[in-house]
Formats: C-alpha cells, structure tokens, sequence
C-alpha cells in the first residue's frame, strides 16, 4: 500500500534526525528521573495518589502527641496513620495491609522531655519502595516541634508545676508578676532588701536552662531510626506502595508526545514549501493517501516516542508497564492516533509554517495546562477539569494513570480509550475534509 | 499527444494564464519561453492535475485533466522548478521513494533507481543524504526523479535555474537524449538560449498569453525578411529622425529602445546610404552602428518590449 511507502519515508526521515531523537526520547526520561528525584512526590501525592498506609505503635504517648504526629505524617501527604499496638502492627505489615509499622519506645516521653536521643523502629517489607528518611523527617519534626512546645510551656508558667508541690517559687514569681507596672518597678528596686531574692533568682535561672534547652531541642537529631524488615506474605505489588514515577512519566511522556507530534504534522507545510508535497499529487497518489500516510507516519513517531519512553522508565525507575501486555501499547496508539488528528487538523487549517508552528505551541501549552499535563487535574478547579475533558490528553492521561498507577486492565474502564478512538476518527475525518477543500481552492501551492 | 485550448486560470483577480492554446505531438520537445512570471509554471501546474483550469480544455494522451486526473498523472512525469527531494533521505532512498508512488516495487524498482543513479552520475553518491549535494547534482537528481517510472511525457520546469555553465549543459544533454528516445517534453525556461539551442518548437508566453507559436524558424520568419539598425544619437536629434524615416518606404517602423534608435526595415543594405546621408547633412557623427538579422531574441523584444535576459 502508498500510504505506507509515504509513512515509511517519513519514519525514516525521523529516525535519520538526530536532533528530534534526543528531544523526543531522551529528554522526556531525563526530566522525569530530575522531577522524580526532587520532587519525591509531595506536591502530587494529595491529588493523583492514594497516601501510603503506615501503622503507630506507642504505648503511653498523650493523645497531644499522637494527634500531632498524625498531623505531620498525613499533612505531607504520602501516609494515613493508624494507631496499633505492636501485636497488630506486626500482623498489619506482614499482610501487607500497611506499608510499614512505625514502632515508638514505652517510655518514649520520659526520653522526649529529657532530650534524649530516641530509638524507633521502622518494620516494613523489604520490597517496598517506602522510604525510612521520609518516616525520619516527618517524625523528628514533630517530636522537635513537641519537646520545644514542652520546654517553653515548663518556662513560661512554672505555676503549673505547683501541682508537683514547688509552691513556694510560684507564690515568688507570682508575687513579682502582679499588680500594675508601677507595682511591679517598685518590687524590682526593693528587690535588694526582699530576703526571697536568692529564691528568685534560682527560679530564673532556672527558666533560663529550660529556654536554653528548648533552643537545643531545636537544634538536635531528635530521633534514630532502625528498619526492620519484615518480610510481607503477599506479592509486594499488591501493596499500596507507589512508584512516583508511575504518575511523573506518563505525564512528561504525553506533554513531549504533543510537541513531537506537533513537530511531525508540520511537516505539512515544510513538504509544501519544499515542493514534495505537489510532486506527491502530481503523482498517483491520492489525496486520501497522502492525508493518511502523512497520520500514519506522525502516530508512528508518537508511538515509537512513548514506546521508549515507558521502557526507558520501566528499565530504569522500574516503572510499572500495567497488568497485562496489550493495555499499554493500545493506550499508546490510540493516544498517538488522537493526538496526530488534532495536531495534522491543526496544521491543515493555518495558511503557512509559522502560523502552525504559533498555533500549535499555544495549544500544547494549554492542553497540557488544562488536561493534566501540568498540574495534575484533581487540583485543578472543577470548571477547568470539566473544560480539560476537551482535551484529548486529559483522556491520555487517564488511561496512563489507570494502567500504571492502578495498575488495572484498560478494558475495564475502556471509556477514555473509545473516546481517543473516537477522537482520532472524527478529527482524521475533519482533517482529510479541510486537505481537499484547500486542494480545491489551490491552498497546497 | 497533447492539446491546450484557451487555457485559463487566474489567482483572485491576476489571470496568470490567460487564454493560451498550443498543442505537442508526440515526441517533440516542446519549449514554453517566457520572462519570471509569465505563466509558464502555473501552465505546468494545470497540464500536471495539480490545479483544475478555469477555463479552457487540456488534454493530455486522450484524457482530459479535469475529467481523468488520474489518468494523465500515470502518463507524465514531472520536474518541478525547486528542487522537490528530501534532502535528509539518500539520494537512493528518493528514488525509491518517488518510484513507489507509482506503483514501482521489488527488484524492479531497485533496477531502475539504480539505472537513473547511473543516468544522473550519481550512483557513487547514492547513499548520501541529498542535503549535502552541490546545486548541479541536486538539479541532476531532481530531474530523474521525474523519470522513475518511465513516463511518456515530460515536464520541465525550468530545470537549470541556478547552476553553473557546466552543470547546466549537462543537465541539457540529459535532456536532449530523453528527446532522442521519443519522449515527449514540455521545457519551461527563461534563457532565450536554451530554448533555441534545445527545442523543435517553441511557445513564447508573456503576462499569461501566448505571444508567439511555432517551430523555431517560423518564429524567425514571423518577423519575415526583416533587419534591425540599431543606433546612437544624440536625444535631441531623436524626435526629427523619427519623423524623417517613419514615413520612409523602406522602414517598417522605427522606435527609441534603450535609449538607441532601432529602425525595422525590409532590407538594411539599402537603407543605410539614406541615414548616412541624413547625419552628414545635420553634421552629426554615427556614434555606432548595427544591423541585425532578427532571431528569436529581436522576435521576443519585438512582441514584449522586454528583454529576456533581465
Ligand atoms: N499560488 C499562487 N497564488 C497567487 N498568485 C500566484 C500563484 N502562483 C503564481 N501566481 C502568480 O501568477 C503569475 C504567474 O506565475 P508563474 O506561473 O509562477 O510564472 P513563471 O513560472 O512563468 O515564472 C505570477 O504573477 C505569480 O505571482
Ligand atoms: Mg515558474
């Protein structure tokens, strides 16, 4: 068939281009392993992924504490914590119910309040990708932010410490601390005669070792962590663990699909200043032909494009390529298919290569703004997500997110890849339409 | 073999090709001359399917292009004026490709792409990508591409335009021995040259109509027995020597023409004593004197007023 002697000549163009090699396939993997390593995650983990589930043991810990502890660990939004004791926690991880069980010393308080450094437990699989430093920060900030709260409380009113029977200090600071400030002045200058002064200055002194300790707090490792692996019963990819780079590479693969493919069509209007193109329709060919191999040889590229990409990801962030062999690559075809009709559709309506390239580089960007590319889009406001579904990549993205990061068969929710079908019909159909309207208006010159 | 028949076709309101008839037989190497702008690659582009005419019919081997596109685009090949390859693929895979449109496969294709790489002098550079091909060897590689697969008839677009001396006599022998075999070849240009060297018949175009029709001698004779004097005066006697010999019997008309006198007459010789004469009798110098035979290139400026070599 023509239409793949023209695809073919095509593909062999691109693959003899350097320059489109490297910015097609090699930086999209370099700028997902960049924003998989900095990012670990946080700003997507609330919206495209479900949290990690960990479990809490400590005995004896104020409710005060384990409500900020919680608090911290929910708010970067990788965990949902679930207070256990350590029989339960052992149970949990071992059936891979939680990701990991993190393990808190009995008399966890005594050593908080001493500043002591404190020794916890991390039980996790060994398969999963959880990583301890993360459980480190997330605890040690919270037990800093708890020891330097404690420290100052204990400083600024020691009065409450008359109910461990120092009474005598707290009547002295009270009798100091009351009264107007005219009051109080007069106290200080008497203060050489008052024969309690030697008890107050024990007492401020002793303030001034709790803030001295409160700064030290601040500034201390508070915590020392030891993981203990625990070894899950369950196939570890059926835990919860998430690869980040399951949600980043999809979505830098489908932002550098759109401008390959954006690139590709173009090459209308390079062909027609090059004269190629009016050479191919003084040929045989027919114009159907020379639409279709033109979409063909684009969606090629697109599909070669994410093909690398998801083996480059899989191969080297062990990405996730989906439950079974056929969800992916049909997600990537017809993704590929629907993106060349808009962009070859685009193309064919402006009159010349600067007009499309224009064109199409605003509409990249805002495709990829409103359909996820950018932003994930449960993040966005709803009325951008519902304007997003117009985008055939909020459609691309949906499939991707489906088969790597749920891990499910595409055919169980096959909407996104009928409407991409539908999609790529409909816009093929346009584009061959406006092709034989601008022949007849002889627009191909 | 083919027929033009008060072709039109006009771009908005500019008629680029404006009312033109001829007709090639087959086998005639056919020459359509005119100045940049003239038509010729809009004529081209109507006789090839790739615009419909807007008026007028063009037949081409017995199908009519507006009717039978299909058709005509088996029988013609075509060199179009820029140079239409891919300059990232190879030489070779061009060839290959070009031929595939056609409906070319397989080992035959193989045999004639080699066969054109060795007409074009290019098969030792078959491999390289086009891109890094001096003009000659673009223009000689362009111009077998419109030969892959074999056509009976042959469209030239002014297929020598920016290349030197040497490589634009190669491409002509080229040419001129496709003509030997019995193709039949319509050649676009605007060297005045080329076309006389090259052509059995000669179609010259001007502002989209066709001036002057014929083989290259009736042209010639179109201007009949004719000598063009040409010479230098000073302006002020300009206006007096036009009116003195305009109603000469001798003269067929007389005209300034870049700032020289060129007087058209029947037979020079004999009225050369008559202007000698007339100069002495006003003490004016011949600055410089020429006659002419007419040839395509007087036949041209006669009808256009314009130089082809501009
Ligand atoms: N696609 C086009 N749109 C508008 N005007 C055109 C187009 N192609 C050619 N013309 C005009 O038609 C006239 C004839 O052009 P062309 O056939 O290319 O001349 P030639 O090939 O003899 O130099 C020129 O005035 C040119 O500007
Ligand atoms: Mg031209």
């Amino acid at each position: 068939m023509v239409i793949f002697s023209v695809a073919g000549k095509d593909l062999l163009r691109f693959l003899g281009d350097r320059r489109a090699l490297v910015v097609s396939l090699a930086l999209p993997l370099v700028l997902t392993f960049i924003m998989g390593l900095s990012f670990g995650g946080g700003l997507f983990g609330k919206s495209g992924i479900s949290a990690i589930k960990i479990a809490l043991v400590a005995e004896g810990i104020p409710e005060l504490l384990r409500d900020r502890f919680t608090e911290g660990l929910e708010e970067s939004g990788f965990f949902s914590v679930s207070w256990v004791d350590s029989n339960a926690a052992d149970f949990l991880v071992r059936n891979g119910e939680v990701s990991a069980a993190v393990v808190l010393p009995d008399d966890f308080l005594r050593q908080a309040l001493s500043f002591e450094e404190i020794p916890i437990l991390i039980w996790k699989d060994p398969g999963s990708s959880l990583k301890a430093g993360i459980v480190e920060e997330v605890l040690s900030r919270g037990l800093r932010e708890y020891q330097a709260g404690e420290a100052a409380y204990l400083g600024l009113w020691p009065e409450d410490a008359a109910a461990a029977g120092d009474s005598s200090a707290v009547d002295l600071v009270e009798k100091y601390f009351e009264g107007a400030f005219s009051t109080l002045w007069q106290s200080w200058r008497e203060v050489e005669n008052d024969s309690s002064w030697a008890e107050f200055q024990e007492r401020t002194a002793r303030i001034m070792d709790r803030q001295v300790a409160l700064v030290e707090a601040l500034g201390q490792p508070g915590i020392e962590l030891e993981v203990q692996d625990k070894v899950s019963d369950q196939d570890v990819s059926q835990s919860e663990d998430i690869n980040l780079f399951n949600y980043f590479l999809p979505t830098f693969a489908v932002f550098f699909l759109m401008f390959g493919v954006a690139g590709a069509t173009g090459d209308f209007h390079r062909e027609r200043k090059m004269g190629t193109l009016q050479r191919q329709l003084m040929s045989p060919l027919r114009a159907l032909e020379f639409v279709l191999g033109k979409w063909l040889s684009a969606s090629l590229q697109g599909s070669l494009q994410l093909m690398v990409l998801f083996l480059g990801g899989a191969i080297l962030f062990q990405v996730n390529l989906g439950p079974d062999p056929w969800s992916l690559p049909l997600a990537i075809v017809l993704t590929c298919t629907a993106a060349t009709g808009f962009f070859l559709l685009l193309t064919l309506l402006c009159r010349d290569e600067k007009m499309a390239d224009n064109l199409k580089t605003i509409v990249v960007l805002i495709s990829a703004m409103l359909g996820g590319n950018m932003v994930p889009v449960d993040s966005l406001p709803p009325w951008i997500s519902a304007v997003g579904q117009f985008f055939f990549n909020y459609w691309a993205n949906l499939s991707f997110s489906h088969i790597l990061v749920s891990n499910r068969n595409i055919f169980e929710e096959p909407q996104p890849l009928l409407i991409l079908f539908g999609a790529t019909i409909g816009l093929l159909g346009a584009s061959l339409i406006v092709f034989i309207l601008r022949q007849r208006r002889g627009g191909l010159l | 073999m083919i027929q033009v028949e008060n072709l039109a076709k006009k771009f908005g309101s500019l008629r680029a090709v404006d009312g033109i008839s001829f007709q090639v037989e087959r086998g005639v190497l056919f020459g359509l001359l005119g100045p940049n702008g003239a038509g010729k690659t809009t004529t081209i582009n109507v006789l090839s399917t790739l615009l419909p005419p807007d008026e007028g019919k063009v037949t081409i081997g017995g199908y009519e292009v507006r009717l039978d596109p299909a058709a005509v685009r088996r029988l013609i090949g075509i060199v179009p004026q820029e140079i239409a390859l891919y300059q990232d693929l190879a030489a070779r895979d061009n060839l290959l490709f070009w031929g595939r449109l056609y409906g070319l496969a397989g080992k035959d294709l193989g045999r004639r792409v080699d066969e054109l790489l060795e007409l074009a002098d290019l098969h030792q550079q078959a491999k390289q990508k086009v891109e890094t091909f001096s003009g000659g060897m673009k223009r000689r590689l362009n111009l077998v591409a419109g030969l892959v697969h074999s056509p009976e008839i042959l469209y030239l677009d002014e297929p020598t335009v920016g290349i030197d001396a040497q490589a634009r006599s190669r491409i002509l022998e080229m040419i001129r021995e496709l003509s030997n075999r019995g193709m039949t070849v319509i050649y676009t240009t605007h060297y005045l040259e080329e076309a006389e060297q090259l052509c059995d018949r000669i179609g010259v175009i001007d502002k989209g109509r066709m001036v002057a029709l014929g083989d290259k001698e009736q042209l010639i004779d179109q201007v009949g027995d004719q000598d063009i004097i040409r010479l230098h005066l000073p302006q002020d006697a300009h206006k007096e020597f036009m009116e003195d010999f305009a109603e000469s019997t001798d003269c067929l008309g007389v005209r300034i023409f870049r700032g020289k006198i060129e007087v058209c007459t029947v037979d020079g010789a004999r009225m050369l004593p008559g202007i000698q004469a007339w100069l002495s009798s006003r003490n004016l110098d011949l600055q410089q004197l020429e006659v002419e035979r007419p040839n395509l290139e007087t036949l041209y400026l006669n009808l256009t007023g314009r130089d082809l070599r501009e």
